[in-house]
């Protein structure tokens, strides 16, 4: 090509080759932005943006006229709307020379221009001029209602002055003071030494004195001084006049008269005090400099009055400087008086009057205990001393009979005072004969008595508690000994669980009463002859009696961790587990028998039923050596367990291995629903364990198909289901649930008379116990103060006479321990509430839950009713492998064990708890 | 010894060398995919590469801050993927003993490490109760998948075709089918140290801390054997099957190297290989050879 050049002739711009183009835009651009940076703007060079610098012909300036010899910008040239002349005639710019002006030559122009610099605008004027001026531009650009210059008073200076800024810098704060106390030293100094003249010689001590009062006056008086400065207070225009008008300019006395009179007057002290120094003394004449005041006791000089006044009267309301050093120059004396406080002209006193009287706090005689002790209310030391009077045989006028009962009611009630009312009404009466000792007097007191006790009991429930032993013992139904005295005679330990059971029901004195109003209905309850029996279900082996015993306490006393029975440590894991499994079962019994009775089953049979309950499980002692041999068996048939999960390989994992996706296209799988509630409740197995059991019994109607399906799948395997089904959804639907709970009542007291009443009184003890233990060992797991195990109590529930029932107010749950417990009964009767909610809440959820859940949840299903004949023989495994997590952490290499020891420990808890809550998911 | 069938007199028992090198315990041995050579990691923070015929030390490859626990290398024998106790899974290239990359994310200790078959992915295990899979192929450092099912830290992990198999101390092995997209979970209900597959894929030997092998159907999920008579309680230590799938091979505590028959379950061979723990084991794919690797600091190669 390069050759023939000369020979051709070319017509038309050859096409570039790309990379050329390529390249040379690069370039340009890296030259452009190094152009930007380095050069100055007349040595920049105009390309395009291939880079080619563009030539534009000798005439039209050569190169970079315009943009690109063309008008308007980069952009191109931009339409506009047109704009009329003849309206837009005002509009004249005004020009001055900067307009003509480049850069260049303007920067020239800057050393000739004059201009105002920042660097020493001390008070800022400048800045407030500069501030003015551009408020005075925006007002000419911009159309405002208001004509012509804003007022200087609206225009405030944008910077501080420079003076500020310094005295800023050097420490000085607004409304501090700018003398510094070294010069007020240097004042206080130049006062001595005057001081020193003045008092010429002899007395050197006193000079001295002076001296060193002098010295130590700034740092006393240095809070004064700091509050010296004027101040700017921005007025609020309060009146009406316009702005800038001063009503009182040439009578500023008036002024004050009217600030003093406004209504929403808010000035502070300091404030005040000028108006008033300024009526003392003679008016100010306009020219007094402002913001710089005299002192109290000065008069105006000439010296004071202020040359350069600008005429302006000073809007702003300026506190007025005290000066104490001028006062400490009049007063010689005033420099050692303040020290003190003194008021000045005042001195203070060599010997006072007054005097500070100490008094000494009482002796605490040495036999004092800090301890109150609340002396029994004379109503209960009446009682305890107060010999019930006999029983005497109701009257045989039936009206009379009635009479006397409603009378001694209302005395118990409203106190004797009543009594004696009607007593002077009725006089002349003779039905209120008893009232007097006439007829009936007896029985009357009698009545009286009871129905004191009665109100007593339900006022003083505390109280009551205390008597409970003495009424019972006074009582004349001695043969009535109660399980509790039995107990205790025969030193046994009362059972928690029957205690709990019958104690909000009814309070224990209102059991004596209830015995009373019911001795001819009530021949013999049984249950004062069962729980010894019942609770004693291995009475053949003592030291397994003994275990159980602590195993009931245990169970009561809340938490995951067990202590383990001493003796029990012997015993091998595969047996303990069985002996756990049979006490649980047993206590099962227990309580069911208790249930019975409360809804007043046949004595018989609960104790068939007991007698039945006790067999089948002390028949599992007998096994105890079996199990050893057979464990391996079982953990045979147990493992390995196979489960089925959905797992979610992440797509680019498929096309790593090459596979398909085979979530290809699907949403996003749900989060495994792992419920709030299983991280929050950690419950012991057994509660749990009892409440299956409870549903086992209840045959559920209304519960989801598939926990129904398990329920009778359970109860087909014809046993007590001790399996852990963590599954709180049926926690609560046993406690709460309404339903079953009926169904269960149902079952338990179909041969009831009059069943509804019992059912609901049933009901609500049962879910407030249920609800009780639960949050109990909740409780006693987060911690908290848990009320103590109260005392055993009589199962005198089940003696409920039908005439209480009848009284709805008679059931609420007076609780006989001591009243801190009732707010938190309160508190758990609200935590029902919440989780009734919860309940429901879930139970809607679970059944219109989706597909998938579904299938997990046949899946639980299906694990559980596999193994749901050799259940026990998972439970105990799953218990041995529970133990075994000891050893898990041995699974880590022994050599860094050391180094990780700490935190293994804890991801062990971690890991336990989690595989907990897998456990229970599942 | 007493069971004297063919294979077991065909067993590798007698030692053809023995690599010294390793400071400390050697935590893992491995045969590369031909079983030409070998590559062990120990507490020293070394790997080394060794031709365990000729007993020849051949490379060293020093990246890892702590000790190292497992490593395996690609079927190419192009690069080596490693793990340890400093959280990474190094990304090693063979030739030039660089490593390529640090795959960070695990929140504790790793445990083992695989490539899968087309060394694309790593899939790691770690004492954080998760399966990771890092991706070879991106420059992304981040784990691909993780898999956090595990209730307890991920002892040992192995892969096939289409699954991800992984035992944990929470007692189960898991497997992931990436294909199926399920979770099949098989607990043993002791913790898993260790899991083998067989060489038809179609069981998988598990090490627990019970001292006892399992052997299971991987289909059914079935328990076929067990193999006892070693002591396995605290250390991590590698289980493996024969090239011909007729005997099980696993270490011992005491320094003890066990044969079991695959079928009758009774040991075939026990013999002291090592003077401490034998920590791994790795059977040659196709000959009667093996490597073991001990806490004592060597490496052996056994042959028959």
């Amino acid at each position: 090509m390069e050759i023939d050049e000369d020979d051709f002739v070319f017509f038309g711009t050859p096409i570039e080759r790309e990379e050329d183009t390529i390249s040379r835009k690069k370039k340009s651009i890296a030259e452009a932005s190094g152009q930007l940076r380095t050069l100055a703007p007349w040595k920049q060079e105009v390309r395009d943006e291939e880079g080619r610098r563009r030539f534009h012909g000798a005439f039209s300036g050569g190169f970079s006229a315009g943009y690109f010899n063309t008008v308007g910008s980069k952009e191109g040239w931009t339409p506009q709307t047109f704009t009329s002349s003849r309206k837009k005639r005002a509009e004249i710019k005004q020009q001055d020379l900067s307009n003509f002006l480049d850069d260049d030559e303007k920067a020239e122009l800057e050393g000739n221009s004059l201009g105002t610099s920042m660097q020493f605008d001390t008070f800022g004027f400048t800045a407030a001029e500069i501030a003015r001026k551009q408020s005075e531009k925006e007002q000419n650009e911009r159309p405002s209602a208001i004509p012509g210059p804003a007022p200087d008073e609206l225009v405030v200076p944008a910077t501080d002055p420079i003076g500020v800024r310094l005295m800023q810098k050097m420490g000085w704060r607004r409304g501090r003071s700018v003398k510094s106390s070294k010069s007020t030293h240097y004042d206080a100094r130049r006062e001595a030494r005057k001081a020193f003249l003045a008092f010429a010689g002899p007395e050197d001590a006193e000079v001295e004195d002076a001296m060193e009062t002098a010295a130590e006056l700034p740092t006393d008086d240095i809070i004064q001084f700091q509050k010296s400065t004027p101040v700017y207070v921005l007025n609020p225009k309060q009146d009406m006049h316009g702005l800038g008008y001063d009503p009182f300019k040439g009578a500023p006395e008036f002024r004050d008269n009217k600030r003093s009179h406004l209504p929403g007057n808010r000035e502070s002290g300091h404030k005040r005090s000028l108006p008033k120094k300024d009526g003392l003394f003679s008016f100010k004449p306009r020219n007094v400099a402002p913001g710089f005041g005299i002192g109290a006791l000065e008069e105006l000089d000439a010296e004071d009055e202020d040359v350069y006044a600008s005429g302006y009267d000073f809007e702003a309301f300026v506190e007025e400087a005290e000066e104490p050093s001028r006062l400490a120059i009049e007063d010689k004396k005033k420099s050692s008086s303040k020290e003190h406080g003194v008021l000045p002209g005042f001195k203070a006193a060599s010997n006072t009057d007054y005097q500070l009287e100490r008094f000494h706090p009482p002796v605490v005689p040495k036999d004092f205990v800090p301890h109150h002790k609340f002396p029994a209310t004379l109503e209960v030391n009446q009682k305890l001393t107060e010999v019930p009077p006999s029983e005497v045989p109701p009257p045989v006028d039936n009206n009379l009979k009635v009479l006397i009962e409603g009378v001694a009611t209302l005395v118990a009630r409203c106190g004797p005072l009543f009594e004696e009312l009607s007593r002077e009404k009725n006089q002349s009466n003779p039905l209120f004969g008893f009232l007097s000792g006439g007829d009936g007097n007896d029985y009357y007191k009698r009545k009286l008595w009871e129905a004191r006790q009665k109100h007593g009991d339900k006022t003083k429930p505390l109280l009551n508690e205390k008597i409970a032993p003495n009424a019972q013992k006074m009582t004349p139904n001695a043969q009535k000994m109660t399980a509790e005295t039995r107990g205790n005679i025969l030193g046994e330990k009362p059972l928690n669980r029957t205690a709990k059971d019958l104690k909000p029901v009814v309070p224990a004195t209102d059991n004596v009463n209830l015995q009373f109003h019911l001795s001819d209905t009530f021949t013999e309850p049984a249950s004062f002859v069962e729980p010894t029996e019942i609770a004693k279900p291995f009475q053949h082996d003592p030291a397994k009696q003994e275990r159980f015993e602590q195993y009931l306490k245990e169970k009561y006393r809340g938490g995951l961790r067990t202590i383990d029975a001493g003796g029990s440590s012997k015993m091998s894991e595969a047996a303990r587990a069985r002996e756990r499994l049979e006490f649980e079962a047993a206590a099962e019994a227990i309580t069911q028998g208790k249930w019975g009775k409360e809804s007043q089953l046949s004595s018989q049979q609960i104790l068939g039923a007991s007698a039945g309950l006790g067999l089948q499980f002390t028949s599992g002692g007998s096994e105890i050596n079996g199990v050893s041999q057979t464990e391996e068996v079982i953990k045979k048939s147990m493992f390995p367990k196979r489960e089925e999960f959905q797992w979610r390989p992440a797509p680019i994992l498929c096309k790593r291995f090459d596979l398909i996706d085979p979530y290809m296209g699907k949403p996003p799988p749900p989060p495994r629903s792992r419920s709030k509630l299983d991280s929050l409740i950690f419950m012991p197995d057994y509660v749990k364990a009892a409440t299956e059991e409870k549903n086992t019994l209840s045959n559920n109607v209304s519960l989801p198909q598939v926990d129904e399906k398990r329920r009778t799948n359970v109860m087909d395997a014809e046993d007590v289901e001790v399996e852990n089904v963590e599954r709180p959804v049926d926690l609560y639907k046993a406690i709460f649930s309404d339903d079953s709970d009926d169904e269960e009542e149902n079952i338990n007291t179909n041969q009831q008379e009059d069943p509804t009443k019992k059912i609901e009184a049933a009901n609500t003890t049962l879910s407030r116990l249920m609800a009780g233990d639960f949050l109990e060992s909740l409780g006693k797991e987060l911690g908290l103060e848990v009320p103590p195990d109260q005392p055993y109590k009589p199962p005198q529930a089940t003696q409920k006479p039908p005439t209480v029932q009848d009284n709805p107010q008679n059931h609420e749950p007076i609780n006989s321990a001591a009243p801190k417990n009732i707010s938190v009964q309160s508190t758990k009767e609200f935590d029902h509430e919440i989780m009734k909610k919860e309940t429901k809440v879930r139970r809607d959820k679970s059944s219109s839950d989706d597909e998938k859940s579904r299938r997990r949840s046949k899946r639980d299903y299906d694990s559980t009713s596999d193994s749901s004949d050799g259940y026990q023989d998972r439970h105990s495994s799953s218990r041995h492998k529970g133990r075994k997590k000891e050893h898990r952490k041995h699974s880590k290499h022994r050599h860094h064990e050391s180094s990780s020891r700490s935190r293994h420990s804890a991801d062990k808890e971690y890991i336990d708890s989690k595989r907990e809550k897998r456990k229970r998911r599942d | 010894m007493e069971a004297g069938t063919m294979s077991a007199e065909e067993l590798p028992k007698t030692e053809a060398n023995v690599l010294k090198g390793h400071e400390g315990a050697v935590l893992t041995a491995r045969f590369n995919g031909e079983g030409n050579y070998c590559l062990s990691g120990g507490k020293d923070r070394t790997i080394r590469l060794w031709n365990p015929h000729r007993g020849i030390h051949i490379k060293t490859y020093k990246s890892h801050g702590r000790e190292v626990r497992d490593v395996h290398v690609t079927s190419d024998n192009s690069k080596i993927c490693s793990c340890g106790g400093d959280r990474q899974v190094f990304y090693w290239d063979v030739s030039t003993g660089r490593v390529i990359r640090k795959f960070r994310g695990h929140d504790s200790e790793v445990n083992a490490v695989k490539f899968n078959e087309y060394s694309s992915v790593v899939v790691s295990a770690g004492y954080d109760r998760s399966l990771r899979a890092w991706d070879c192929r991106s420059h992304s450092t981040e784990p691909i998948q993780i898999i956090d099912t595990f209730l307890d830290s991920v002892m040992s992990v192995c892969l096939t075709k289409t699954e991800i198999i992984a035992g944990s101390v929470d007692g189960t092995v898991r497997t992931f089918d990436i294909r199926m997209g399920r979770e099949l979970s098989d607990d043993l209900g002791q913790p898993v140290n260790c899991i083998s597959l067989s060489n038809d894929g179609n069981c998988v030997l598990a090490s627990c801390l019970d001292s006892t092998l399992r052997l299971l159907d991987r289909t059914t999920g079935e328990l076929l054997q067990e193999y006892k008579g070693h002591t396995c309680k605290s250390f991590k230590m590698d289980c493996c099957l024969t090239n011909n799938d007729a005997h099980v091979v696993g270490g011992s505590e005491d320094g003890h190297l066990f044969f079991w028959d695959l079928v009758d379950a009774c040991v075939v061979s026990s013999f002291r290989a090592h003077s401490s723990v034998v920590t791994s084991v790795s059977y040659h794919p196709k000959d009667n050879c093996m490597i073991t690797a001990s806490v004592d600091g060597s490496v052996r190669v056994w042959k028959a």
